[in-house]
């Protein structure tokens, strides 16, 4: 049971982050390669307030991170704002290696490689969340609130705003729309949204290390993206749900636990190869 | 009579190329003004100039005694000035009528935080802002492709789409590249029936053209450009009767 719990949660909490990368990558079309490390800032974040002397509790650690986040968020895709496409992915994976180099490198910080152990659970008024069910119904809340603010933005003038700027901005801006502007909110969004999957993260796992939040974690995200369906709700679910679970069906096959890691990135790999060939919109979405 | 726009000795350079040359005119309000020349004459740019899309490197574009030198795009269509382009540039994977919708100025909900906290008002007034929007579309013969993609829609369909978001944006000056080019001529018409339309409604056109037919039918005024100049102005039937100007716009010099 408890293993059911650990899986839809994190699938939950990935979610989040499948959502933050659909926003920016598929609807309006800045290619982020580094929302694993606006995802880790966010861990990190509710990791230290936690974790401090006098510990702040979950929520306001949580709206902390979030604030700091949609900061960040808009900072990294700030040259994305001004320049356009191909030359944005460079930035952006230069930034994820940066962010790797700090959360690897700022032991005080960070705990370095060896990371942060013993994150205590989140706790909502006062009353700690330890046992994997109420966690799991506080990813749920978390992640149905993210789906729920997704599609309301899609259904709203500003999701329209967003597809029309991923088509043309010219166009855009010849109706008459502030472009910069529309651009910069979406990161904002993205950014919140990662933030707050980072918290629930390291809350959730009690323990963070840079691994989660490389450049690997980053092309995972848009593994999902692609396979769940670019620009859609459905997509940003059914992604993060089907590429989570690819790892515990490997472990059903006999493979020795030394190559199940490196098998995995492969099968990732390949998943991101097969689709874009074979089915650019992903399982439930439109064309990236 | 002061004039309703009017441009003053623009110049614009790209690299070696004089783009535009002390390019001067006025264009009065409620007429048709067709802006005639060969090609490279600087015709489009004009329009990326007068629409805050280029900034020249000298030179004013005054519209209704409003100055609108160093506008953003944006800021120029908030003053009532609205642009096609050539290429259409229409968004294809949308539908018409969400091209026409991009185009309606103040609409709720255009930023996440009023989509996210105010969702039903969100919902009621893009439910008004849709039937305006349909109105529109109405207004130029698509009211039944309203629901439609555009890259499904026929080449004239997607013309007079691009006439439909202009008038979306409640702009009084239309800039139109090139409206009737690659045109069937069933489509031809209306779409110059469309323009005459316009214009009885109160609309300035500004209207890059190139098929005499349709310059003849709809203009009131030719300013005819040549290397980024102004070389002639007046009625249609004036400009096509001057031999130098057809010498010079069918290439006979050469």
């Amino acid at each position: 049971m408890d293993f059911w719990f650990s899986y839809i949660t994190l699938a939950e909490i990935y979610v989040l982050l499948g959502l933050s990368t659909n926003l920016l990558v598929g609807i309006v079309g800045i290619f982020s390669v580094s929302q694993a490390a606006v995802f880790g800032v966010g861990a990190y974040i509710v990791a230290h307030f936690l974790l401090a002397a006098e510990p702040m509790s979950f929520l306001p650690a949580l709206g902390i991170a979030a604030v700091c986040c949609v900061l960040l968020n808009v900072l990294v895709t700030l040259p994305a704002l001004r320049v356009s496409g191909d030359y944005f992915v460079v930035t952006s994976f230069g930034i994820q290696l940066l962010a790797t180099a700090v959360f690897t490198n700022w032991t005080a910080g960070t705990g370095g490689a060896n990371g942060l152990p013993g994150i205590p659970p989140p706790d909502l008024f006062n009353h700690p969340l330890e046992s994997t069910g109420e966690l799991t119904l506080l990813c749920t809340a978390g992640a149905a609130l993210g789906c729920l603010a997704f599609y309301l933005i899609m259904r709203a003038p500003f999701g329209r705003l967003l597809r029309a700027i991923r088509e043309d901005e010219s166009a855009v801006a010849a109706a008459g729309k502030n472009v910069l502007r529309a651009k910069v909110s979406a990161a904002a969004l993205a950014g919140a949204f990662a933030g707050v999957a980072g918290g629930l993260y390291a809350t959730f796992l009690s323990f963070i290390d840079p691994s989660s939040f490389d450049l690997d974690a980053s092309i995972l995200l848009l593994t999902m993206v692609v396979v769940g369906g670019a620009r859609t709700l459905a997509g940003s679910i059914i992604g993060p749900f089907l590429l989570l679970a690819l790892p515990q069906v490997l472990t059903l096959l006999d493979i020795p636990t030394t190559i199940a890691a490196s098998m995995r990135q492969l099968l990732y790999g390949l998943l991101l190869i097969l689709f874009m060939m074979f089915r650019p919109q992903g399982l439930a979405g439109e064309k990236l | 009579m002061s004039a309703y726009l009017e441009v003053a000795g623009l110049q614009k350079n790209f690299g070696g190329l004089q783009a535009l040359q002390d390019c001067s005119f006025a264009i009065a309000q409620g007429r048709i003004t067709c802006l005639v020349g060969p090609n490279g004459a600087g015709k489009t740019t004009i329009f990326n100039v007068i629409t805050g899309f280029l900034r020249p490197d000298a030179g004013h574009v005054v519209f209704c005694d409003r100055s609108l030198d160093g506008l953003t795009p944006q800021q120029v269509v908030h003053n009532g000035i609205a642009r096609t382009f050539q290429n259409l540039r229409l968004f294809a994977d949308l539908t018409a009528l969400d091209n026409v919708m991009v185009g309606l100025p103040r609409q709720f909900a255009e930023e996440p935080l009023g989509a996210i906290f105010r969702p039903l008002h969100a919902a009621r007034q893009q439910t008004k802002r849709r039937e305006e929007a349909r109105a529109t579309l109405a207004h130029v013969g698509l009211a039944d492709r309203a629901d439609e993609r555009v890259r499904n829609l026929s080449y004239g369909e997607q013309k007079l789409l691009t006439v439909a978001r202009v008038l979306a944006t409640g702009a009084e000056l239309l800039l139109l590249d090139e409206p009737a080019s690659g045109l069937s001529a069933g489509a031809l018409d209306s779409i110059m029936a469309l323009l005459r339309r316009l214009q009885n409604e109160g609309k300035t056109l500004l209207v890059v053209e190139h098929n005499t037919r349709v310059v003849q039918q709809i203009a009131d005024d030719v300013l005819f450009l040549h290397q980024g100049h102004l070389m002639a102005q007046g009625t249609p039937q004036q400009i096509i009767a001057d031999p130098a100007l057809a010498e010079i716009y069918f290439g006979g010099a050469i």
